[in-house]
């Protein structure tokens, strides 16, 4: 498989959240603003390519035995380095990401891409792997986010879109835990619509 | 036997290494973590300040019993400070709020002059609910409204004071109002400002 | 004292300083815990399994009790590490990592203790407990107990509770979901789509839980 498709894999194809359901609770949790999104996305791409790079190294070192407790302990080592980082760097972006960022710890795009990808290929592939993976989660992020922060605060990126009348008056539930529900289910809907319409197209 | 000890010690090589990198990173961030939260403390006091008197301010960590704090035990430095000008004339004080909102501890820092009237504020730390609570940051939808009052008029409509509340925030609004209130009357026991704070 | 005050002793006492136990403390952690902020459909944590395991009734209750129980072991290894092992010798920032390697090996602890002693609960909870390690519900919860500065009988309280909201609202899914296998759904909205929407009302209505606390 070439490089292209291992970066591209992870976008569309076999996107983390919209594909494979992984990742789902930063994915609901952080979406409230565009910028939340784009700061759990980088956080994320980041551990996501670093353990991907480390596991792929030493896969040939690392007993199989203790290959999970290993990648988990190359994971929760890089989390805690975008933590300490981005406390020393982002001091407000790490305060309003909160509890997630320890939380990418137990992201199962993570854990998945080390045992499911980055264990049986070389070291370039499954960087370009991690890459690809972490921006198809950011972009799934970002989408929602901005679905969320315009209805929610009429706003995108911070920037006011609708205007001062419609943020007094925002439609709040998305903003809302219960509006994170109800759009993915909507997205995901979206989805099965489109693939259906390409299976369809190709008969 | 020699199986598990060659495995042992790979997940331990693994686990050191980890842990030596990370120290090493820390002993980097941490003095700049501890830098920088220091700065944003001391910003938000000459800014805060700054609404008691214009020019030169001097701070003075002052220590007031029953001050409502509960991280008191915890970080000693969040005291409340007089605030004085450059010729030593008493101006007022400032001290840190603590009011347990809906998900999140809200910190509000107060300025307060020596009539017991807050001139100025700014909230520290909220984690509140985005899109409700969490506009307590937004000083145009609520904070706008302690400026001016002092310990017997900060009250929300709601609890028969003339406040208005955060929509669908009732909960945020009422824990920084109220702690607000607790606080200044911990001034006022303390003999700092006046205990009916003399409302104009 | 004063009126935010059942909210305010929600605020927690440091280490040490062992405060008096009050039970209004220790009610306003419960129904926080349970109802307010319930930890998948207010703080989003534990979806996965939420998503994954909801479609029966009986392994809704099969994985429930078991979060709550590593929940509780993993409050009480987390915190007794993190207060007299990391915090005297200033390493607060090994916690993560502390913490999920003490998550992973409790879980595998638990499932060799438990197929030697005991093969019936095993049988019952045994095909859970690997999926429990990734569960961020109880990472989060040994972190959330730190970051609230919760004294170690408050954080054993709060795991209790924590797992029994996500109990809660696994079981509540799983009904749903039984009774709408035979609804006539959309077909594009037919599987996850639907769970996300049953998710979305059920939050909504958690939502007015939060008048509790006011």
């Amino acid at each position: 498989m070439s490089l292209a498709q291992d970066f591209s894999r992870g976008i569309m194809k076999e996107n983390p959240v919209f594909k494979q359901a992984l990742g789902m609770c930063p994915f609901l949790a952080v979406t409230t603003s565009v910028e939340n999104a784009l700061g759990m996305g980088a956080a994320a791409t980041f551990v996501l390519v670093f353990s991907n790079f480390l596991v792929s190294l030493f896969r040939k070192v690392i007993p199989a035995k203790v290959r999970i407790p290993s990648y988990i302990v190359i994971i929760a080592t890089f989390v805690t380095l975008v933590d300490l980082l981005m406390n020393a760097y982002l001091p407000a972006l790490h305060s309003s990401l909160g509890i997630f960022i320890p939380l990418i710890v137990v992201n199962c795009i993570i854990l998945g891409r080390a045992e499911g990808f980055a264990n049986k290929n070389k070291v370039l592939p499954s960087i370009v792997d991690g890459i690809g993976m972490g921006l198809g989660f950011t972009l799934a992020m970002v989408i929602m986010a901005t679905f969320r922060e315009i209805l929610g605060n009429g706003s995108w990126l911070g920037f006011n879109l609708l205007g001062e009348a419609y943020q007094n008056q925002p439609l709040l539930i998305a903003i809302l835990a219960p509006g994170a529900f109800i759009l993915m289910a909507f997205i995901l809907g979206f989805f099965n619509i489109m693939e259906k319409r390409k299976r369809g197209g190709a008969k | 036997m020699g199986e598990i000890f060659k495995v042992g010690l790979m997940l331990m090589l693994v686990a050191v290494i980890a842990a030596v990198a990370l120290g090493y990173v820390n002993s980097i961030t941490s003095p700049i973590i501890a830098e920088q939260k220091e700065q944003a403390k001391l910003d938000a006091m000459i800014d805060v300040a700054s609404s008691l008197a214009a020019g030169e301010l001097q701070f003075d960590s002052l220590s007031v019993p029953n001050l409502a704090n509960p991280y008191a035990e915890v970080d000693e430095t969040l005291a409340v400070v007089s605030v004085t000008d450059s010729t030593g004339a008493e101006l007022g004080f400032l001290f840190v709020a603590y009011g347990k909102g809906y998900s999140s501890t809200v910190q509000t820092m107060i300025a307060v002059n020596a009539a017991g009237i807050v001139t100025g504020n700014t909230i520290l730390y909220q984690q509140e609910t985005p899109g409700l609570g969490a506009n307590v940051s937004n000083p145009e939808k609520f904070l706008y409204q302690f400026n001016g009052q002092n310990a017997s008029s900060l009250l929300l409509s709601k609890d028969g004071g003339g406040l208005d509340s955060i929509t669908g925030s009732t909960i945020t609004s009422r824990a920084v109002t109220d702690s607000v209130r607790d606080g200044l009357d911990a001034l006022s026991a303390a003999g700092l400002i006046p205990a009916e704070g003399g409302a104009q | 004292m004063m009126n935010s005050f059942l909210m305010s002793v929600i605020v927690a006492v440091p280490d040490g300083g062992e405060p008096s136990f009050s039970i209004a403390k220790m009610m306003a952690i419960i129904v926080s815990a349970i109802f307010i902020n319930n930890y998948v459909l207010s703080r989003f944590l534990g979806i996965c399994p939420f998503l994954g395991v909801s479609k029966q009734l009986d392994s809704a209750v099969g994985m429930g009790a078991a979060v709550v129980f590593v929940m509780v072991l993993a409050t009480l290894g987390s915190w007794l590490v993190y207060h007299h092992l990391l915090v005297p010798h200033g390493m607060e920032y090994l916690r993560t990592i502390t913490f999920i390697i003490i998550i992973a090996s409790l879980v595998q602890l638990v499932e060799m203790i438990l197929q030697k002693f005991s093969p019936a609960l095993y049988d019952a909870l045994g095909i859970f407990l690997p999926l429990i390690t990734t569960n961020c519900a109880i990472l989060g919860v040994a972190v959330l107990n730190i970051d609230d500065k919760f004294s170690l009988g408050y954080s054993l309280i709060n795991s209790v509770a924590a797992g029994i909201g996500f109990t809660l609202a696994l079981v509540l899914m799983a009904g749903l979901r039984e009774r709408m296998e035979t609804a006539n759904v959309p077909e594009a909205l037919k599987g996850l789509p639907l769970a996300f929407l049953i998710a979305g009302a059920m939050s909504i209505a958690f939502l007015g839980f939060a008048g509790l606390g006011g």
